[in-house]
């Protein structure tokens, strides 16, 4: 009877509410891209809460991928904290939604063995999941081969997927469909965890993750069309057909070739017109993804408006803190590549004006 | 019996043409340990053609032997060496090589032939297994391969695509058709006009759906195909186990000439080796190894009956000074030889170093005894050890030396059983011969950090006896574990037993100034140690940061005291918790059935069969726990070396 709502909700808030103090504030965002390079970026960071994790490391072996690696890390033991605390009933969705750093891993091996890279090389990308993860990344990788590879994950959640996929991979020598076959299982599996809540659970809780796979099924379905000209039978293919606002009809008339910016207009209605970066599409495309991730940012701070004894608390300040993430990685390396902050800061998944 | 055999030096020089001969009684003694003295020889010795150097020769022998070995194992003939062959012990390789050849191919034709069936029947089990759930359809595949107006698929696809696939199918017109759906995946037959195949096509490939091949050789409705499929398995099966027939055939004629050829081959391996192990000048061979002091005149005496010429210079090693290349027999009583196996498990002792298979064989069951004491109990794991040790179950026969372990730990069982009057758990059955641990908590406490520090005290002497051994003056006085390291502990002890009983002969005072001069001797111990071996400097780096390792040094020294006899209190606590398992097991019993009916006795059965499993296990951790760390890390070094004779006889497993 204690499982949801107030008594089982009401530590995890607390818990989640202070830790979501510690999100990056736009104050502190500005501080962070306006840093001078990489050694004075770190210097900041040192000093939030990333610090004590960046701090594990000397300086002259923080490279900028050990740095994202210790960011990761403090994500990993935020993530055990949250689940520990969160009541049963809500710990497969969270889980499940961690997990997508798992499928990130899966494709990450499979491109280091494509590519012939070592172990080591691609251990360095790979976010560090700990115990929850069940992928014998290290021997995948120094099996030498896709199918031996595969061969290796009998008995894990991806082996069915990848199985099907594999006489694609054969006679193809691409990724591609691995790839495809992954999502398409991992958000699937989401919808059914999503759908599978109690009642008071399931709203917000498609307020947040159903947000961001609309965000992301909607650019698939444009990056298919617009980038890869897949036909409109391929496109349906690999997409999904539901969605928190998308709709079915939605992907499907982006396959059938109809007015991309009507589609994204009819669910994002309070977006700006978004016809021009349509227009040139290699630059405009991942600008229409930041806009629509802003989107999703905002669903998940009202999340911690109203009633809060829910599970949409937790998961939306996971995909907040995925997002920051995110972001931290991008400002890295545009920072230690000495990228002018005109060139990525509009990429940055940042909302437009932080409280 | 307290240290390994005596072992002495030993050199040959032997004529080359006692090569052979010597060689061959070498193997036969089963005592010499070689050195490899290949190195030794002064010049360069030009080998006169064709001979080949030995280790070259040996090369071609274990080739060949890998090679019958082969053949042994595709015949599944069981290996028999027990009898060594006769003469030199090398066989000619001109008289082996085309034996093991015929045999070979005659035995590779039948295994190729099995492959290529094996092969066969693998792709027909995979082709049946795709058709199989078509196999109650009428589905013609001579249609579906050429279907005329139309353009189809036949596949497998998993179900989470089924409904996609459909919708991406609707700007065009197809039938769609799921013949056969388990948990997974279904089998679907799509078709549409020709004209639309690569949208079909597409739609397909982007769905995961992976098309059966259709087999062209076969014809007819699938069930048929499925059918035939069937009856040519079955053919092939029956080709294999005709070919299986052959190599019986095979293994019935020619297995004991197989088995004559495998210790040729081996022993003509092993011997020349060995050989290659010589030092080789121009007429004469040297070799060098070990062998055990009292089999030295044997030794000498059999070598000169095969070569008059032989020199045979012996030298007997004294245990002083440290030894690392000497090999190691260690020399147990037969009743102490199973605890062996659990020394040789943490190190194997060195030559210098005392052999504590006698300490662990008393102290191990009487730890494991005096946590487990209970009559029963103990009767029970005694038998059960005889009954591993005696090596009537064939299947555990390798585990006797462990069956042995067990018998001793359930006669100590036994023995402490009768001091804390227990057996079965049942206490009130017997009146104790000394005392009831759950009774007297406190006393068993104390006891058992008396036993602790007394078998500590013990791995202090050996350590004291072992550095005298081998003459290292500074260890033997101010080593953790040496004479400064024993008179601290004996001191703090003594410190502790005064302050507690008031009741110590010897004055407060005089521990306090031993324990004080024996810690500085200790925090010291490394420029003390430098200065008596006569080293300089006595102390490296700056003399502060010294003073400061010194000071942690001694501090470690003393939280090891501590926790080293503090950690035998769980001696005591685990005699109370048998006691506490067992009252458990009754209350159980008691709930179960309160009027001690057919249900107690199950459950008392049950529980105390569960305490010998569960508590005898860990119990038996927790002593070679105590064992292993608590004592042996106070004197054993180990990282002696394995004395291997040269021995034509398979070692055989203990």
């Amino acid at each position: 009877m204690f499982k949801t709502g107030v008594w089982g909700y009401a530590g995890i808030h607390a818990r989640v509410r202070a830790k979501y103090s510690y999100l990056i504030t736009s104050q502190e965002w500005a501080e962070l891209i306006g840093a001078a390079d990489f050694t004075a970026l770190i210097g900041l960071l040192r000093r939030s809460v990333y610090g004590p994790y960046l701090m594990q490391l000397d300086e002259g072996v923080l490279t900028p991928r050990r740095a994202v690696y210790q960011i990761e890390k403090q994500m990993a033991d935020t993530f055990t904290i949250i689940v520990r605390s969160t009541p049963r009933s809500a710990r497969p969705l969270l889980t499940k939604f961690f997990l997508n750093f798992e499928v990130h891993n899966l494709k990450a091996a499979l491109r280091g063995i494509q590519a012939r890279a070592s172990w080591d090389q691609v251990q360095t990308v790979l976010f560090p999941l700990g115990p929850i993860s069940t992928l014998p990344a290290q021997a995948m990788v120094e099996s030498g081969s896709v199918s031996s590879a595969v061969e290796l994950l009998r008995g894990t959640p991806y082996y069915n997927t990848l199985s099907y996929a594999m006489e694609r991979y054969t006679a193809e020598q691409s990724l591609f469909p691995l790839e495809v076959a992954l999502d398409l299982n991992y958000w699937s599996e989401i919808w059914n965890d999503l759908n599978r809540l109690p009642r008071q659970d399931r709203e917000p809780a498609l307020r947040t993750v159903g947000s961001l796979l609309d965000v992301n099924n909607l650019m698939w379905a444009i990056r298919y069309k617009i980038y890869y000209h897949l036909s409109e039978e391929e496109l349906i293919n690999y997409t999904l057909p539901f969605g928190y606002r998308l709709r079915d009809a939605d992907i499907r008339a982006v396959a059938a070739g109809n007015d991309i910016a009507g589609v994204i207009l009819r669910i994002y209605p309070n977006l700006p017109d978004i016809s021009a970066l349509l227009l040139d599409p290699r630059k405009g495309l991942p600008e229409l993804e930041i806009q629509l991730l802003r989107h999703v940012m905002e669903q998940c701070r009202k999340a911690f408006i109203g009633y809060p004894f829910h599970i949409g608390i937790p998961l939306a300040y996971l995909v907040l803190k995925k997002m920051e993430i995110q972001a931290l990685t991008a400002l890295i390396e545009a920072k230690s590549s000495r990228s002018p902050v005109e060139e990525f800061e509009a990429y940055l998944p940042l909302e437009s004006t932080r409280k | 019996m307290f240290y390994p055999q005596e072992m002495s030096q030993v050199q040959l020089i032997i004529p080359a043409r006692d090569l052979m001969a010597v060689t061959r009684k070498l193997a036969d003694q089963g005592v010499f340990h070689q050195i490899d003295g290949s190195q030794l020889a002064v010049e360069p010795v030009k080998i006169p053609r064709p001979h080949k150097p030995w280790p070259e020769v040996a090369a071609v022998y274990a080739t060949l032997e890998r090679r019958i070995l082969g053949i042994i194992q595709t015949l599944a003939i069981e290996q028999d060496l027990s009898r060594p062959p006769q003469g030199t012990g090398i066989v000619e390789l001109d008289q082996v090589q085309p034996l093991v050849e015929q045999i070979d191919q005659q035995v590779k034709q039948v295994r190729e032939q099995v492959g290529e069936e094996q092969k066969q029947l693998d792709e027909l089990q995979s082709l049946y297994h795709q058709l199989e759930p078509l196999a109650d359809r009428d589905l013609d595949l001579a249609t579906l391969r050429a279907p005329g107006y139309i353009y189809s698929i036949l596949g497998t696809i998993p179900n989470v695509h089924l409904d996609r696939l459909r919708t991406s199918l609707e700007r065009i017109p197809f039938v769609f058709e799921t013949l056969h759906q388990d948990e997974e995946t279904a089998i679907v037959w799509l078709s549409a006009l020709k004209r639309d195949r690569e949208i079909l096509d597409r739609a397909a490939r982007s769905a995961y759906l992976n098309p059966l091949a259709l087999p062209e050789a076969y014809s007819g409705t699938s069930s048929e195909v499925v059918h035939e499929l069937g009856n040519k398995m079955e053919e092939i099966r029956q080709q294999m186990a005709e070919q299986g027939e052959i190599l019986v055939g095979i293994r019935e004629e020619r297995g004991q000439q197989l088995q004559t050829l495998l210790g040729q081959v081996r022993s003509s391996r092993i011997l020349t080796e060995a050989m290659g192990r010589f030092g080789r000048f121009r007429y004469t061979y040297l070799i060098s190894g070990w062998v055990p002091t009292n089999r030295v005149a044997e030794f000498e005496k059999q070598l000169k009956g095969v070569s008059k010429n032989i020199l045979v210079e012996s030298l007997s090693i004294q245990r002083a000074h440290l030894h690392e290349s000497v090999p190691v027999i260690l020399r147990n009583a037969r009743l102490f030889r199973p605890f062996q196996t659990l020394v040789t498990t943490y190190g194997q002792p060195r030559y210098e170093e005392m052999d504590p298979t006698f300490l662990m064989a008393v102290s191990f069951p009487l730890l494991f005894g005096a946590m487990f004491g209970d009559i029963g109990h103990g009767l029970l794991l005694a038998l059960l050890g005889a009954l591993l040790g005696s090596g009537r179950v064939r299947a555990l026969r390798s585990m006797a030396n462990f069956g042995w372990i067990i018998t001793y730990c359930g006669v100590f069982s036994i023995v402490f059983g009768f001091l804390y009057g227990n057996i079965f758990g049942f206490e009130n059955l017997l009146k104790p011969l000394f005392i009831r641990p759950m009774n007297s908590i406190l006393e068993s406490m104390i006891l058992a950090i008396g036993v602790g520090i007394v078998l500590l005290s013990v791995g202090y002497l050996i350590f004291i006896i072992n550095a005298l051994m081998s003459r290292e003056w500074g260890r033997v006085l101010f080593d953790h574990h040496g004479v400064a390291g024993l008179f601290l502990y004996w001191s703090l002890v003594g410190l502790a037993v005064e302050v507690a009983t008031q009741h110590f002969p010897i004055p407060l005072i005089v521990l306090g100034i031993i324990a004080l001069v024996s810690g500085l001797l200790l925090a010291f111990s490394e420029a003390l140690n430098r200065l008596v071996e006569g080293h300089r400097p006595l102390v490296e780096g700056d003399l502060p940061s010294y003073a400061a390792a010194s000071f942690f040094e001694l501090f470690e020294v003393l939280i090891g005291l501590l926790s080293n006899s503090i950690s035998y209190v769980r001696v005591a606590a685990f005699a109370i918790a048998h006691a506490g398992l067992s009252a458990v097991v009754f209350i159980l019993a008691t709930l179960i059935s309160p009027s001690h009916g057919f249900g107690y006795w199950i459950v008392v059965v049950l529980g105390n069969l569960f305490i010998i499993g569960f508590e005898g296990m860990i119990v038996g951790i927790q002593s070679m726990r105590l064992e292993f760390y608590e004592l042996f890390s106070k004197f054993f070094k180990g990282g002696g070396m394995h004395y291997e004779p040269l021995t034509l006889q398979p070692k055989v497993q203990e």
